[in-house]
């Protein structure tokens, strides 16, 4: 980990910031406050490969966004998880059901640029199987307000996303903050064909005096003409609360956006 | 107040009406600008709101210029409020309109 965070995390910076710039697509952990495309009119699937210490998993999620305006959109997101954790039995199955809606609160538009920002609200079902173990799901109704703001130019993308989720069945609250850049690689046309590197930060700070969980995560995407995107991304943990023999070593995500509505 | 109330009603009203009065024709190819057009994969809803507009032919994005270049079926036309306003659906700025020579 010192040395990930000596060596590799510098370089990483490094070489992101010497790029050409040049356009890009979403982030791949980070929420984006621009409602368009795929965002609005398609729907998203990526698997989650995810190494922990004692276990390894696999979540397999879909989300069908859709846009009742170009200013208000809702989601559904559906996991499907599979646990194998060591020396025990595995479990597989649907996890926790999420809705969300998104609300367009500002937009500043220039030529080749934008500055959005929206308001989310998360609601989490606890669909997911709790009481067998390994649990699928977290038994609890957990609801997130959170604010998505991004400054989009054809040369690079900002993106920060901040929310407060509460939870219920005696779980703790916790603030989930994320920040990403994004750097196109190719120059920049329409239909697109381009490629994008991506670096973020996603934490989640619990309260209850457990403490911070952060990942750094750089990921990497192409947008394969004006309906398909191609995206994989590895979370590697900076920080993590988890007791040392249920750490996470990396979650490695691989997935597509395809439009379709 | 309610003075106050009603000078802003017929305000708002009146706004809205001119806002929808440009009824200018439109035909040939012509180029819009469109601020907001920074991530291309974002342009196709843009593309798929243009062409639901009868006589449009043709559509050409350019994510550099920030400009779209419309072509009109020749003895068609289009109004520039109807342009302006798929442009707003698709969630992106609409500027200025230019004509440009049909060669």
């Amino acid at each position: 980990m010192v040395k990930f965070k000596t060596i590799l995390l510098p370089t990483l910076l490094l070489v992101l910031l010497s790029l050409e710039m040049a356009a890009q697509g979403p982030p791949i952990f980070t929420d984006t406050p621009i409602m368009l495309g795929v965002q609005g009119r398609g729907v998203r699937t990526f698997g989650n490969i995810i190494s922990k210490e004692n276990a390894n998993a696999y979540a397999q999620i879909l989300v069908v966004p859709y846009n009742i305006t170009s200013k208000w959109q809702v989601d559904a997101v559906v996991p499907y998880i599979s646990i194998s954790p060591e020396g025990a039995s595995s479990n597989s199955g649907f996890g926790d059901l999420k809705v969300f809606t998104k609300y367009q609160l500002y937009k500043k538009d220039g030529k080749g640029k934008t500055l959005r920002g929206l308001i989310k609200l998360t609601e989490t079902f606890p669909t997911g199987n709790s009481t067998k173990m390994p649990a699928l799901g977290s038994g609890a109704y957990q609801t997130t307000l959170s604010l998505v703001n991004g400054y989009v130019t054809t040369k690079y993308g900002i993106y920060g996303e901040v929310g407060y989720n509460s939870a219920g069945n005696n779980l703790p609250d916790n603030l989930i903050y994320n920040i990403a850049v994004g750097y196109p690689l190719l120059p920049q046309k329409y239909p697109p064909n381009q490629l994008n590197l991506f670096l973020e930060l996603n934490g989640n700070y619990v309260f209850d005096n457990i403490g911070n969980n952060l990942f750094l995560s750089p990921g990497i995407q192409y947008i394969a003409g004006r309906k398909l995107l191609f995206e994989s991304g590895i979370q590697i943990p900076l920080a993590d609360t988890a007791p040392i023999n249920q750490q996470t070593n990396y979650i490695l995500r691989i997935g597509t956006r395809i439009l379709i509505f | 107040m309610k003075k106050l109330l009603i000078l802003l009603f017929i305000g708002l009203g009146s706004m809205t009406i001119n806002a929808q009065a440009d009824t200018t024709p439109l035909k040939g190819k012509v180029t819009i600008e469109v601020d907001g057009l920074a991530c291309p994969f974002c342009a196709y809803g843009l593309e798929k709101n243009l062409k639901q507009i009868d006589g449009v032919e043709s559509i050409d994005i350019n994510i550099d210029e920030g400009s779209v270049l419309l072509g009109i079926t020749k003895g068609k036309q289009t109004s520039k409020n109807v342009v302006l306003e798929k442009i707003k659906e698709a969630g992106f700025t609409p500027g200025d309109i230019k004509k440009e020579n049909d060669g």
